[in-house]
């Protein structure tokens, strides 16, 4: 049987994207972002996941304003990397994991969560740059990924209680997959951002912390927070966290922490991540 | 689980976003106005198009469905008058990495900052969000 052995979050800066393939991830600016993942390259070393669903937004790269699906899967065999205006990342492709995702799709479908399905696409940094962040820079990723896009960009985009409750439903698809299969799902993007307008460049480490506390344990409350307290407290951009959310409720209802990192800034942005595993509530 | 009282009135849900200081939330009407705006920034993520765009923006931005204020907007890479227009900041990003400009670079062009002045806010811990959550609540 499949199960879900780790939740992952992180924020998915395109600059850390940039960093790794130029050699900068020891710098002075760079040095504390990146010694913060260094415990969780060596535990997925030891962990060796089979798949991972990975949880993100498309920066307006596979899909432009023709299309704008709230949910969609990607069930395909492999994607590569995006052209994001300024050459793909060199990065090696990302390879799928169709049995298992078409088996989520389906599970999810059936359970009321009306799925886009995602044949073939090409992926950016969004994706990519949180596999450089846990996998370095292998020549081929070491897990299958499932590519799990969100609408965070054109409102409304979907509540965080029906994200928190997609995640208990992949969680529940997961276990009925028959294979004996290692499954991590990551949630990314966030933490606090604002990239456009006069207010831009805001962060709220305060907020953020907070946000982090609410995913670990058994509280449920971060489910009910809404967009305008994402957008007012942080930034909005900072809506990306709901992505977390997905993360979060395929857990479970409890949550240990085994890893923990927060930094200010990135570029224009909170980096946030965390590494949690479900545990039997009791 | 505690279920809580959401906003489910898309009118409410939508009036809340205007209450927010310096910030356009990219709602369906903005989507819509912007539409053009972001297709076309869209377009340069081919690297035959930036090499068009960039040999004469003027004529690219021709074959485009835009306003004039919008093509001059985008000749000035005035970043805030886009928002106004309907654009999106994801989408406008290509704009951005067309110029080979550094995200915070073009970012900082839409405050009171300039790019020296807002790098050194963001490395002393960014904007805070004191007085700017709400433009009704002064909070």
């Amino acid at each position: 049987m499949a199960r879900i052995t780790a939740g992952i979050a992180s924020s998915h800066v395109p600059l850390l994207g940039m960093a790794v393939d130029q050699g900068k991830t020891g710098d002075d600016y760079f040095g504390p972002i990146f010694a913060g993942y260094e415990w969780t390259k060596d535990f997925e070393k030891q962990e060796k996941p089979d798949v991972v669903i990975l949880v993100y937004n498309d920066h307006a790269s596979a899909f432009d304003m023709k299309i704008v699906p709230t949910f969609a899967i990607g069930c395909g065999e492999s994607y590569k990397s995006a052209d994001e205006g300024f050459g793909p990342r060199p990065v090696p492709d990302v390879e799928g994991h169709p049995d298992l995702a078409w088996h989520i799709a389906q599970s999810l479908i059936l359970d009321e969560f009306d799925m886009t399905i995602i044949n073939e696409m090409e992926v950016d940094h969004g994706l990519t740059v949180p596999l450089s962040m846990m996998f370095g820079t292998p020549d081929e990723w070491p897990a299958r990924v499932i590519p799990l896009a969100v609408n965070v960009v054109t409102y409304p985009v979907p509540s965080g209680n029906r994200c928190w409750a997609l995640g208990e439903a992949i969680g529940r698809a997961v276990e009925s997959f028959p294979e004996d299969l290692n499954v991590q799902i990551w949630g990314t993007g966030g933490m606090s951002h604002q990239l456009q307008g006069p207010r831009a460049g805001l962060l709220n480490r305060e907020w953020d912390n907070k946000f982090m506390d609410l995913l670990i344990g058994d509280t449920d409350e971060a489910r009910w927070i809404e967009h305008i307290e994402y957008i007012r407290e942080t930034g909005t951009e900072g809506i990306e966290m709901v992505m977390w959310l997905i993360m979060r409720g395929a857990l479970g209802k409890k949550t240990r922490c085994l890893h923990r990192h927060y930094h200010i800034p990135c570029s224009n942005t909170a980096i946030g991540h965390l590494v949690l595993e479900p545990k039997p509530a009791g | 689980m505690t279920e809580r009282k959401r906003i489910t009135d898309i009118h409410a849900y939508l009036e809340q976003f205007e209450d927010v200081p310096g910030t356009r939330v990219f709602t369906a009407a903005r989507a819509r106005k912007g539409y053009h705006i972001n297709q076309c920034a869209m377009s340069l993520m081919k690297p035959e198009n930036r090499e068009r765009f960039k040999a004469d923006e003027r004529a690219y931005l021709e074959e485009w469905n835009l306003s004039e204020e919008a093509r001059q907007a985008i000749l000035d890479r005035d970043y805030n008058a886009l928002l106004d227009m309907g654009g999106n900041i994801y989408f406008l990003s290509k704009i951005i990495s067309t110029d080979g400009l550094s995200f915070a670079e073009a970012v900082s062009s839409m405050t009171e900052h300039n790019f020296e002045d807002y790098k050194a806010m963001m490395a002393a811990g960014g904007r805070s969000p004191e007085g700017v959550r709400s433009i009704k609540g002064k909070y």
